[in-house]
């Protein structure tokens, strides 16, 4: 059974469709990205997910109920929106003890100080939230949404604000988190980069609509015509190796940059155009398949889909 | 219930760490309070404890009630302004145990400071009396029934108000209640020179009154829904 299963989700706000025929499901110990630009509808999908709004149609469950409607269940959700849910006036202490009492945890205090030692911020237990720096309150902000060790984590920009060495402190916990206790984890991010380091299925929303839900790998894989770097040992040679290419079955397009070729082909070509060179007495330094990164193709899923990055 | 205790306490200590909002609530209760006692000094000359009755009345459930306006946007709209309840939405805890939880929080402070301001209402009408001036025992079952039952009422309706609108209508609210406040304050004077003796009868009215009014608050707050509130998030 899908931990998260979402389907055919519509919201309209007086009328006016935000959202329309959201369909996905996110697996046990999954790790899922949720991509979009601004507006496409990823905060309303999210919140009808949470419980906090209700669909126009269709259905979101977690763990097949409506997480809205199930108090109890919420108590294996854990959540870090936008807003890190902290209270200002409030200590690091107090504002972890408030949602530790809420979760009913026990022996909060062995884990408030564990969650302050995690995310490295013990020295400022005393300290009242408002005092912290932006990076440093996303970082209690994460910490709250795991002080009771949910089993489902929704997790909406959790690196935002964040320096690079605690964005790969929150990448490792979230990684951690889904290999090591198979924590499932719904996480919408603008970090491209990160989502393809630790998402295992992303779907991309633009104008209220999914328009690619997929791996990652096939994502990248996908609708493409493989691209190699050739990089030579002599640069002189390019325009030849550039003519000898040409003429293989199954290449598209050559160009030349310094001492680097670049070819478009079919996949079956590669072997072909590589032996071709080397008959032909090209010294090759390394040949490289480019692949998309997850970025080249949302901003391709984006662009065709007619919206704004 | 341990849910709405939860919050409950989060907020009464929130409410009494927040230093600024206390001091202006003591200011108002002790300013009010303040004015009252020479009122019931002057006034009450020839019927001093029916004076000072009708004034701890009036007072206690006007000042308690002003009180509960001061510090209840602290708690609701401020959380609202700034996000967090979403966040407290989607814990295991229900709508009415944020909600009753947050009534209690900030009911309990406001009473507190209500009963501040009386004491310091019967202390100044005591300077210059002969003899020690107190109020009469339904007075004190008013203070301590009728009293709370109107501050957690208005606390709630505030709550309620707050979190089903959005921040432009609570802003426009929020003058229209705080000049309707200014003006029972400022219209005690009046109140004074009645110097009517509270019976039993009206005690047992203004109880029957707040109980009615906490009730008819309890289902309002069966209206807020989720939804209303997060669309109104600003």
């Amino acid at each position: 059974m899908a931990v998260i299963a979402v389907e055919n989700l519509a919201k309209s706000f007086n009328g006016s469709p935000v959202i329309e025929d959201i369909s996905f499901q996110v697996s046990g110990g999954e790790v899922f990205g949720f991509l979009g630009p601004n507006g496409a509808g990823k905060t309303t999908t999210i919140r009808i997910v949470l419980g906090l709004l209700q669909p126009t149609a269709g259905t979101a469950r977690v763990m097949g109920s409506d997480l809205g409607r199930n108090d109890a269940l919420r108590r294996s959700v854990g959540v870090l929106l936008e807003n890190n849910g902290l209270y200002g006036r409030l200590s690091a202490y107090d504002n972890l003890r408030y949602y530790a009492d809420i979760y009913r945890v026990a022996d909060p205090d062995t884990r408030i100080r564990d969650l302050l030692d995690l995310v490295d911020l013990t020295e400022f237990a005393e300290s009242p939230i408002g005092n912290f720096s932006v990076g440093m309150q996303r970082k209690m902000g994460l910490a709250r949404a795991i002080i009771h060790d949910p089993a489902i984590l929704f997790l909406d920009e959790p690196t935002s604000g964040l320096d690079p060495e605690a964005q790969r402190l929150v990448r490792d916990l979230i990684l951690d988190l889904s290999r090591e206790k198979n924590r499932t984890v719904f996480l919408n991010s603008h970090n491209l980069d990160e989502v393809q380091r630790i998402c295992t299925n992303v779907a991309i929303l633009q104008q209220g609509r999914i328009r690619a839900y997929d791996s990652v790998e096939h994502l990248r894989a996908s609708e493409q015509t493989p691209v190699y770097l050739l990089t030579l040992a002599d640069p002189a040679a390019a325009e030849r190796a550039c003519t000898l290419v040409r003429g293989v079955e199954g290449v598209g397009s050559c160009s030349v940059d310094g001492d680097v070729v670049t070819v478009s082909l079919d996949g079956a070509a590669a072997p072909r155009m590589l032996r071709e060179l080397v008959r032909a007495g090209v010294d090759l330094i390394e040949a490289r398949r480019v692949t998309r990164s997850l970025e080249d193709v949302y901003l391709d899923v984006v662009h065709r889909s007619g919206g704004e990055v | 219930m341990k849910g709405t205790v939860t919050v409950a306490r989060k907020e009464m200590r929130q409410v009494v760490g927040t230093k600024s909002a206390v001091l202006v609530a003591l200011f108002f209760a002790v300013w009010f309070g303040g004015l009252g006692g020479p009122a019931v000094a002057v006034i009450g000359s020839e019927a001093a404890e029916s004076t000072l009755d009708t004034g701890v009345f009036y007072m206690g459930l006007v000042i308690g009630i002003f009180v509960a306006y001061l510090l209840s946007g602290q708690v609701f709209l401020r959380e609202k302004q700034e996000g967090i309840i979403a966040t407290l939405l989607v814990t295991p805890l229900s709508l009415r145990e944020i909600w009753l939880g947050k009534v209690i929080g900030v009911a309990v402070p406001a009473y507190a400071i209500a009963l501040a301001g009386v004491g310091v209402l019967v202390g100044v009408a005591n300077i210059p009396a002969e003899a020690l001036l107190l109020p009469s025992p339904p007075v004190i079952v008013h203070l301590v029934v009728a009293v709370p039952l109107f501050i957690a009422s208005a606390v709630g309706l505030l709550g309620f108000i707050q979190f089903l609108f959005g921040l432009r209508e609570n802003q426009i609210l929020n003058i229209v209640i705080f000049a309707g406040l200014f003006f029972l304050l400022f219209s005690m004077q009046a109140v004074f020179e009645t110097g009517i003796a509270v019976t039993w009868v009206q005690v047992g009215a203004t109880v029957l009154a707040g109980a009615v009014l906490l009730g008819v608050t309890n289902l309002a707050a069966g209206f807020l829904s989720k939804e209303k509130i997060v669309r109104t998030i600003p």
